[in-house]
C-alpha cells in the first residue's frame, strides 16, 4: 500500500512536471510574440507618424477641409495621430492573436490564419465608417448652413437628420462588408428606409397638407419680398 | 518679353492668333464674360465707340475674352458688336474649366502681349459701362499720371454694403490705401503694373473674376504704385442668367480677399493707419435715393443664425468677441445695434479662422452671412438716424473700426 501511494504520488508529480515542461515554453513564446509585437508595434507606429508628418498630411487634410469636420479645435486629434494609433492596435491585435496560437489551447489552431484572412475586410469596413463619419459631418454643416441662410425653421433638426442617414448608411455598408448578417441589414434598412420615406410622405402629403401649402406659401412670399429687396452688396 | 505674364500659357491657340492680329496696340479695353449674352454685345460697343472717340489718333483695340459661357455670348458678341466696330475688336475664349477669372488673366497676357500702354478691364455684366468711361479710365494711364485706376460710383446707402461694411474698410486698413470700391468691375492698369504680374499658372486659384479683379487690386495696393480714383456715375450690374445668393456673394467677394492676406502677410501685416488716393471727380451727378430697406428681415437672420450656427460660430470666433455678440440676440429689430468695433473683431477673427482652416473655407464664409446681415440691419438704422452728412461718417467710423483692430489681427496672424 505504501508502495502504490508513492507511486501514486510521483506519478502525479511527474505528470505536472511533464504539463509544465509542456506548457512554460509555450507561454515563454506567447510572451516573446506579445513583446516582439509591442516593439514592432510602436516602431511601425513612429515610422508611419513621421512618414505622414513629412508628407504633411495634416496640412493637406486641412487644405482640403477634412479636419475641420474631425472636431473642434482643441478637441480635434490630429490625423497622422489617429492613422499612427490604428497601424500600433493593428499590429499589436495580430501579435495577441499569434500568441494565443503559440499556446496551442484546444480551438485556437489556425485562428491567426482566419483572423488574417479577414482583416482586409475589417480595414475597409473601418475606413467605410471613418470616411462616412467625415462624410456626415461635412454634409450635416453644410445643410444647417444652407438651412440657417435660407432662413428655414429647423435647420438643426434637419442637418441632424442628414447626419443620421448617412452614419446608419456607412454603418450598413460596414457591416455588409463584415458579412455581419448580410442579408439581415440588407433588409433591416431597406425596410426602415423605405418606411420611413412613405410614412413621411403620407404624414406630408396627406396629414399635413395644408401646413405644407401654407410653408410653401409663406417661403414664396418671401423669396419674392427678398428679391425686391433694394440692399444691393458689392 | 521678361518673365510673369505671358500669353502662351493664358489662351489657346486660336486665342493667341486673334490677339496676334491686332498687331501693336497703344490702348486696349479688355471685355470679359461669363455668361453675360444680354450685356456684353453692349460693353464691347461701349468700349469700341469710347476708344474710337477720344483716342482716334491712337492705335486703339477692344479684346473680348469669354470665360466659357454656355448662353451663346460669344455669338451674341460676334454678331452684334464686332462686325462694323469703330476700332479693331478681337474675340478670343478660354479653354478648358469655365471661369472669367482666368479670362481676366488672359486679358492682361493680351494687354501685355500687345505692347498696350494703358489696358482698360471691363466685367461684361457692369450695365452702366458707356463709352464716356472710357476716357477717364484709359487717359491717366495713358497720360504716365497712373499705374492702377479704380472707379468710384455714386451710391445709395443701401447700395454696395458688402463693399462699405467689410471689402473696403478691410483693404483699407490692411494696405493703408483709401479706396471706394475693392470690386469696381472695371478699372484700368500701366504697362509697369502688368510687367510685375505673376505668369497664368499662379492665377490658379482665382477662378472667378472677382478674385482676379482682387488679385490685381491687391498688386497695386502692396506695390509702390500711382493709385487713381475717377467718378464715373451710377453703378449697375446685371445679375446674368443665375444671380447668385448673398452666402456666394460673400464666398466670391470675401474669399479672394482672405486668400490675399495669405499670399503675402508681410506686404500687409506692419502697415498701420491709412491715406488718401487722389480722386478726379468729373461732376457727374451725385445722390442716389436710399430704398426702403426692412432691417426686421435681416435682424431675424442675424437671430436665426445665433441660435443654430453658434457652434459653428464657436470655432471662428473667440471668446471676447462671443461674449459681446450674445446680448444682440436680445435686441428687437427697432433698437438692434451691431458696433462698428465689434463688426471689425468679428471679420478679423473670421480672417484667422479662414487662415488656419478651422473649419472648410466655403462653410466658413457662408456662415458669416448671418452676421453680416446683422451688420446691413444696424448699419441702416445708423444711417437712418444720421442724417446726410452724418452717413459719410458712419461709414468712416467702420473703417477706423478696422484700422483700430489692424494690430490685434497682425499679432493672430501666424
Amino acid at each position: 500500500m505504501q508502495q502504490q501511494w508513492s507511486d501514486i504520488v510521483l506519478d502525479a508529480i511527474r505528470d505536472v512536471g511533464h504539463r509544465i515542461l509542456f506548457v512554460t515554453p509555450r507561454i515563454l513564446a506567447a510572451l516573446t510574440l506579445i513583446f516582439l509585437g509591442w516593439v514592432i508595434a510602436a516602431l511601425v507606429r513612429r515610422i508611419t507618424v513621421r512618414v505622414l508628418t513629412a508628407a504633411n498630411l495634416d496640412v493637406r487634410c486641412a487644405r482640403w477641409g477634412l479636419t475641420g469636420v474631425l472636431g473642434r479645435p482643441g478637441h480635434r486629434p490630429a490625423l497622422t495621430e489617429l492613422l499612427g494609433r490604428l497601424v500600433y492596435w493593428a499590429i499589436f491585435l495580430v501579435s495577441l492573436l499569434m500568441a494565443v496560437e503559440a499556446l496551442e489551447m484546444p480551438g485556437t489552431q489556425g485562428a491567426v490564419g482566419v483572423l488574417l484572412a479577414f482583416l482586409p475586410h475589417v480595414i475597409i469596413a473601418v475606413l467605410v465608417v471613418v470616411g462616412g463619419w467625415m462624410l456626415a459631418q461635412f454634409l450635416a454643416q453644410a445643410v444647417l448652413i444652407a438651412a440657417v441662410n435660407a432662413q428655414v425653421a429647423g435647420a438643426t433638426l434637419l442637418a441632424t437628420a442628414v447626419r443620421w442617414l448617412v452614419l446608419i448608411v456607412a454603418a450598413a455598408v460596414a457591416l455588409t462588408e463584415l458579412g455581419v448578417a448580410r442579408e439581415m441589414v440588407l433588409l433591416v434598412f431597406g425596410i426602415a428606409f423605405g418606411g420611413a420615406v412613405l410614412a413621411l410622405s403620407l404624414a406630408f402629403g396627406l396629414g399635413a397638407r395644408e401646413l405644407a401649402r401654407q410653408a410653401l406659401e409663406s417661403y414664396v412670399k418671401r423669396t419674392r419680398e427678398d428679391s425686391g429687396e433694394p440692399v444691393s452688396h458689392v | 518679353m521678361a518673365e510673369g505674364l505671358t500669353l502662351e500659357t493664358a489662351l489657346p491657340p486660336d486665342g493667341i492668333a486673334a490677339v496676334e492680329a491686332l498687331g501693336p496696340v497703344e490702348a486696349l479695353v479688355v471685355v470679359t464674360a461669363l455668361n453675360q449674352a444680354r450685356t456684353a454685345p453692349a460693353a464691347v460697343g461701349a468700349a469700341a465707340a469710347g476708344l474710337a472717340r477720344v483716342f482716334a489718333g491712337r492705335k486703339a483695340a477692344v479684346l473680348f475674352v469669354d470665360g466659357g459661357s454656355q448662353d451663346g455670348t460669344v455669338e451674341a458678341v460676334r454678331d452684334h458688336a464686332v462686325t462694323g466696330a469703330p476700332v479693331p475688336v478681337a474675340s478670343a475664349r478660354i479653354s478648358g474649366r469655365p471661369g472669367r477669372g482666368r479670362a481676366v488673366v488672359a486679358g492682361l497676357a493680351a494687354a501685355r502681349h500687345v505692347g498696350a500702354r494703358g489696358a482698360g478691364l471691363v466685367e461684361a455684366g457692369l450695365s452702366s459701362f458707356t463709352d464716356d468711361w472710357v476716357e477717364p479710365l484709359l487717359g491717366p494711364v495713358l497720360a504716365g499720371e497712373a499705374d492702377y485706376v479704380s472707379p468710384i460710383y455714386t451710391r445709395a446707402l443701401t447700395e454696395g454694403t458688402l463693399t462699405t461694411n467689410l471689402l473696403a474698410p478691410l483693404a483699407r486698413s490692411l494696405f493703408g490705401k483709401r479706396l471706394q470700391e475693392v470690386l469696381g468691375g472695371c478699372g484700368a492698369v500701366s504697362p509697369t503694373l502688368l510687367d510685375s504680374l505673376a505668369p497664368a499658372e499662379d492665377w490658379g486659384d482665382e477662378p472667378t473674376g472677382q478674385g482676379a479683379e482682387t488679385r490685381l487690386l491687391g498688386q497695386a495696393l502692396a506695390g509702390d504704385y500711382a493709385i487713381l480714383e475717377v467718378h464715373l456715375g451710377r453703378k449697375q450690374v446685371d445679375p446674368g442668367a443665375a444671380p447668385a445668393d448673398l452666402a456666394q456673394t460673400l464666398v466670391d467677394s470675401v474669399g479672394p480677399l482672405l486668400r490675399l492676406m495669405e499670399r503675402d502677410p508681410a506686404t500687409w501685416q506692419d502697415v498701420r493707419g491709412s491715406r488718401d488716393v487722389p480722386r478726379r471727380d468729373r461732376g457727374v451727378a451725385g445722390g442716389a435715393a436710399a430704398g426702403d430697406v426692412r432691417p426686421d428681415r435681416m435682424v431675424r437672420a442675424f437671430h436665426l443664425g445665433l441660435k443654430d450656427l453658434l457652434p459653428l460660430w464657436e470655432q471662428a470666433l473667440s471668446d471676447e468677441t462671443l461674449t459681446q455678440l450674445y446680448p444682440l440676440g436680445l435686441l428687437g429689430a427697432d433698437d438692434f445695434r451691431f458696433p462698428p468695433a465689434l463688426w471689425a473683431r468679428v471679420v478679423a477673427d473670421f480672417a484667422v479662422a479662414h487662415h488656419e482652416r478651422r473649419l472648410p473655407r466655403d462653410h466658413l464664409l457662408r456662415s458669416l452671412t448671418p452676421l453680416y446681415l446683422g451688420r446691413v440691419a444696424a448699419f441702416v438704422l445708423e444711417t437712418q438716424a444720421a442724417l446726410s452728412r452724418g452717413a459719410a461718417e458712419v461709414l468712416e467710423r467702420v473703417c477706423l473700426a478696422f484700422e483700430a483692430e489692424k494690430p490685434a489681427l497682425s499679432a493672430r496672424w501666424r
